[in-house]
């Protein structure tokens, strides 16, 4: 009976780490005093005209995340906009998220600025209570940031919306009480989702403006109206959430080169060729391929540029690496003064295979020609089949190519 | 009818095999865009390219599908396709 009671008293207990405008904070770096004024994001080169995270002057003139442009720059005529820095948010937040990981916490990234992990593989590790694991991540952090926790992950969101830097709010129990936290709050947590990010505009027109009113709306009627998003966030709303799916811990491995010039062009596909060949010849690569890399840049213009680039298969040959990320690099729109490359994820090990060309053709034909009739001789005439081309230009797949009886 | 009798009769010699035939596949769909996250239970790196493949309507088997082009975290690279008529989910290479 005991031990029956002791684990309906073990609930999951949800850690959500919160630092408020963190891509802009990076993309503005030391020009703190930017953050005091009006100003935003610019959107992201050859990407949709919409600003991206706003300051507090900003907000307070209705300039949010995802405003289009004109209608940022009409309501707030002096909102200065800062050039985005993808590649410095992913470097920062690769950081942040390898000190929280530090502690022993499964992280799960949700976006740069908020993350999430379970607290209750680490209570032991730090003490067997949840406050000193919120100080432990919060020491492993060494930055300012606002700290929630609660039975679901969007429980310990809306907690970690409300919470102070160093007074960490918690929602203890279960989805019951989840539900009562969040019942008082407002439907615009919503946005902190972003499956769940378009909905808080039609609810408060809608007159729905707490999350609790929300909940209490019948389920079919939210799925009539909203869809699969609509039920998402009543789900939310009751204080149900999906389970956390942490990442892997991510090999460091990259390769910067600084241009002299602001290169673009040919000279720029050399330095890339460059970067190739020192990524491919570090000892920590251990012979293995790579399946992912990203390509950043700095550009001259300020803001940098990232594109991540997943191989179709994965590579250790630097002339097919070089013709995937050339393509890439044409994109960049501007020229750059910085080019890196790093590895996202590895591949199998390398192998070198002997080539049948080694051959002679008459022996080669005359082993293939008894290798047919054997296997022929044991499994039948399907055994030895060629491939036949049928409707090449076929959208279809399967129409393209049939297998007939090899000669 | 013997066992043999019956196996020549499936598997006539000389018969021609389609190459890329779809193979049914256990996968999680996002439920808003429809984005596969996990194919037979293995998660999703990267989805490269979608297209929709719409032919033989003037038949009557028309076919309808939805293409992705998916990287698996263990390095796969896969073509799945949602039948937009059955509902069913293919992998194809």
């Amino acid at each position: 009976m005991g031990r029956i009671t002791r684990r309906t008293c073990v609930r999951t207990v949800i850690v959500c780490v919160l630092l408020p405008r963190f891509e802009l904070t990076i993309a503005s770096g030391d020009r703190e005093e930017l953050l005091r004024t009006p100003a935003a994001l610019a959107p992201e080169p050859g990407g949709e005209a919409r600003v991206g995270e706003a300051s507090p002057a900003a907000e307070a003139l209705g300039v949010r995340a995802g405003t289009p442009l004109g209608e940022a720059l009409a309501r707030c005529p002096s909102l200065t906009l800062v050039p985005p820095d993808p590649a410095g948010v992913a470097d920062r937040w690769e950081r942040l998220l390898v000190r929280l990981e530090s502690i022993g916490a499964a992280v799960e990234p949700e976006r740069p600025g908020l993350a999430c992990f379970a607290a209750r593989g680490l209570l032991r590790l730090h003490g067997g209570s949840l406050e000193r694991v919120l100080t432990a991540a919060r020491h492993a952090l060494r930055q300012p940031s606002r700290f929630g926790a609660g039975p679901s992950r969007f429980c310990a969101l809306a907690a970690a919306s409300h919470a102070r830097i160093r007074r960490p709010v918690v929602v203890a129990g279960g989805e019951a009480e989840a539900a009562a936290y969040l019942a008082g709050l407002p439907v615009g947590l919503l946005r902190g989702r972003h499956e769940t990010a378009s909905l808080p505009k039609s609810l408060e027109r809608l007159g729905i403006a707490t999350l609790g009113e929300l909940a209490a709306l019948p389920r079919a009627a939210v799925a009539d109206r909203f869809g699969a998003q609509g039920l998402l966030a009543h789900e939310l709303a009751r204080g149900r959430d999906g389970t956390l799916a942490p990442r892997q811990p991510p090999e460091c491995l990259a390769e910067e080169i600084e241009l002299p010039e602001a290169l673009s062009g040919v000279q720029l596909d050399r330095a890339l060729q460059l970067l190739v060949d020192r990524l491919l010849a570090r000892r920590e690569r251990r012979g293995r391929t790579l399946r992912t890399v990203v390509l950043s840049a700095a550009l001259v213009e300020g803001g940098t540029w990232r594109d991540r680039v997943p191989f179709r298969e994965a590579l250790a040959d630097p002339q097919r690496m070089l013709l995937a990320l050339a393509q890439r690099l044409a994109l960049l729109p501007a020229p750059a003064e910085r080019l890196r490359l790093a590895v996202e994820r590895f591949g199998p090990l390398a192998s070198d295979q002997r080539s049948l060309l080694d051959e002679a053709v008459a022996v080669r034909r005359s082993r293939l020609r008894e290798a047919v009739q054997q296997a022929r001789a044991a499994a039948g005439p399907d055994a030895a089949l060629r491939v036949l081309a049928v409707e090449l230009d076929s959208r279809v797949p399967e129409r393209r190519a049939v297998l007939t009886p090899f000669e | 009818m013997s066992r043999f009798a019956g196996r020549s009769a499936l598997r006539p010699a000389g018969r021609t095999h389609r190459l890329g035939q779809p193979r049914q596949a256990r996968v999680d769909a996002g439920p808003l865009d429809g984005r596969p996250r996990t194919v037979d239970g293995r998660a999703i790196d990267a989805v490269r390219e979608s297209w929709l493949v719409e032919d033989r309507w003037w038949s009557g088997s028309p076919i309808r599908r939805r293409y992705w082009e998916i990287v698996t975290t263990c390095g796969r690279n896969l073509v799945v396709f949602h039948d937009l008529r059955g509902g069913e989910w293919f992998v194809q290479r």
